[in-house]
């Protein structure tokens, strides 16, 4: 199946050349970009990103383990003093707290590579849509089609200012 | 939908260079070595030495050869952990706080300020190990099963420091290394060599797809909303392995802001005293401006004011409390033998600052660096005034004692800076100074406007 290459300078006709794509019905879609843009945040998936699931989850299983560790630790081995409970909550609270930010921290870090995809394919080495100057000041657009869409992608993406259109895959 | 032609080509017009000169300036600074590079690592890897075999033969011969005596047990080494975490504050509150208030003009320093973070981290961290006596049985700190069947005490803020500067600590590599992905696939792109592998292993394949940026703004986002809350725990922690105590000037309610407040002052002039020789020896004048240096001058003078107030709080509370203690203790700061100590903080903290309040001297570079490095010098004093004069008039003048610092202090405290400028040296030929991915945002955003603007 081929796949056809443009090359733009701005993210604007990138999300707009998408959007009349996707409403075309091509669904082998893949955008590049030099930097994060909220234009083409949602040009491919609208859905809000999972990453925020992961921290959630890290944060919850960080506070949780906080209390438990401390509470379970100060009775393993109670040692009395001045008469106060053996499990001091308020004190704790900082153990709770700091956990919370380092687990939700790690789970982040672990969101972003799980749902980034990331580490990718052959670390970027030869990957057919990816270009070096998608990590200069140039964004791309690859769309995957039949072979009988090739002249009708190939207009579709220099009307929308494609500056170069690359046939990268036959 | 079609737009006419003659669109297409006005935006053809104002279209990058073959590779984009942003990539070229900012890799630049990464590129060969000179004399000087070499001979400025070779004095920081000296003065490192210097003090790793110091610190050898302390644990040798004993904490006695630091000047550790009744009543001050806790001396230089303390004071320079502090130092050192308060530096790390301005990294993180540069890179996550003025990112949720979307404040533009960071992106020109967060790259290098949270790198001197995780540095600075790093340089605090091992004042800890310096100051036990025994290193060997440093690990007793940890929660850790062992047959003694023991577990640590969750209630001492010793503990509470364990684990707020390890996160802190995690928290600040995580947040860099995320920030560095997508500027390690710029250099990966750009790069042969050993620098190639390199780059090519930690951008763990990055390509800049809209999934990936998608995952990756987001991540930056909730990091954000996490080191906030976290810079302002770490240095509160911090305060309270004092305040938790009831040393006489130790014991207050304000420590926790006031720590705060003082680390933030001290991170941002450390932010600017490496900044502004970094800018000028390798041109980045383009990228890092004199409105930066601006903004962080205005910060120095609010967070001046803050301590400055606390300064003010603390001699009143003292006063207002009617405790003869903490009086005299406050009294003893001021004039008593460390009164050169007090009167350094106050000057250097509180009065030179108020310079900034000229807009010539603040987009001045000179007394920009010139001020900042007093503030530098002011909020070591700072911590050397609240640790050491506390200790050394406690409530029984029986025990009251003077503290000096010893030749193996002064080594150990003058190596920390050089650990700290040696890994800033091996930073800046290794990785991006300056955040290229977000740089790049704004200028495409500012081109896309002109086009824009063109039709």
């Amino acid at each position: 199946m081929p796949s056809l290459q443009g090359i733009f300078d701005a993210p604007g006709p990138v999300a707009d050349a998408t959007k009349r794509l996707r409403h075309r019905g091509f669904t082998d879609l893949e955008i590049y970009a030099p930097a994060a843009f909220p234009e083409l945040d949602d040009a491919l998936d609208e859905k809000p990103s999972r990453v925020r699931v992961f921290t959630l989850v890290g944060g919850l299983l960080g506070v949780v383990t906080g209390y438990a560790m401390t509470i379970w630790m100060s009775y393993d081995w109670p040692v009395m003093i001045g008469g106060k409970p053996f499990a001091a909550i308020p004190t704790y609270t900082v153990i709770g707290f700091e956990l919370t930010i380092l687990f939700g921290g790690l789970a982040t870090l672990l969101g972003l590579l799980l749902v980034g995809r990331l580490p990718y394919g052959s670390f970027g080495r030869n990957d057919k849509g990816y270009d070096k100057r998608f990590s200069g000041e140039e964004f791309g657009l690859v769309v995957g089609c039949r072979e009988r869409d090739v002249a009708e992608v190939d207009a579709l993406l220099r009307a929308h200012h494609a500056k170069e259109v690359n046939l990268v895959e036959a | 939908m079609t737009p006419p032609p003659a669109a297409a080509e006005s935006i053809h017009a104002v279209g990058p260079p073959a590779d984009s000169q942003i990539n070229r300036d900012l890799l630049a600074p990464m590129e060969g070595v000179s004399l000087g590079y070499f001979l400025l690592l070779g004095t920081t890897l000296l003065a490192v030495t210097a003090a790793a075999l110091t610190w050898i033969y302390q644990i040798y011969i004993g904490l006695g050869i630091a000047g550790y005596t009744h009543p001050v047990f806790w001396g230089v080494y303390i004071v320079t952990f502090v130092f050192w975490v308060g530096i790390a504050h301005a990294g993180t509150l540069i890179s996550a706080i003025l990112y949720l208030f979307r404040a533009k003009w960071r992106n020109a320093i967060n790259r290098s300020a949270e790198a001197m973070t995780v540095m600075a981290v790093m340089t605090a961290g091992m004042f800890l190990g310096i100051h036990v006596g025994r290193i060997w049985k440093a690990y007793f700190i940890l929660p850790y099963p062992n047959q003694r069947g023991l577990w640590v005490n969750f209630r001492s803020p010793l503990e509470w420091d364990t684990f707020a500067i390890s996160t802190y600590a995690t928290t600040s590599i995580v947040f860099l290394f995320i920030g560095l992905i997508p500027d390690l696939a710029i250099a990966r792109d750009r790069t042969a060599g050993w620098r190639r592998l390199l780059y090519t292993g930690l951008a763990l394949g990055w390509q800049g797809t809209a999934r990936q940026w998608k995952a990756h703004s987001r991540s930056v986002l909730h990091l954000s909303g996490l080191a906030t809350p976290l810079v302002l725990s770490v240095h509160s922690v911090v305060s309270w392995d004092f305040a938790m105590s009831i040393v006489p000037g130790w014991h207050a309610t304000i420590f926790a802001p006031y720590f705060v407040a003082g680390a933030i002052f001290s991170g941002f002039a450390m932010v600017l005293t490496v900044m502004i020789p970094v800018r000028r020896i390798f041109g980045l004048e383009a990228y890092i401006t004199d409105y930066h240096f601006e903004n962080m001058a205005r910060f120095i003078l609010l967070t001046s004011w803050i301590v400055g107030y606390a300064y003010m709080t603390e001699y009143f509370v003292a006063w207002y409390s009617g405790v003869e203690a903490e009086q005299s203790a406050f009294w003893f700061r001021a004039f008593g033998p460390y009164w050169f100590s007090t009167w350094t903080m106050i000057v250097c903290n509180v009065v030179f600052p108020q310079l900034f309040w000229f807009k010539r001297l603040r987009t001045h570079v000179p007394t920009l660096f010139v001020v900042s490095t007093f503030v530098n010098i002011g909020m070591w004093f700072e911590r050397y005034v609240i640790i050491i004069t506390s200790l050394g008039r406690e409530y029984d003048p029986a025990v009251w004692g003077v503290y000096t610092p010893t030749w193996a202090e002064l080594t150990i405290f003058t190596g920390s800076f050089a650990f700290f400028a040696m890994l800033f040296l091996i930073f800046m030929k290794l990785l991006p100074v300056v955040a290229i991915y977000e740089v790049k945002e704004l200028a495409i955003h500012e081109r896309a406007h002109a086009a824009e603007g063109a039709h």
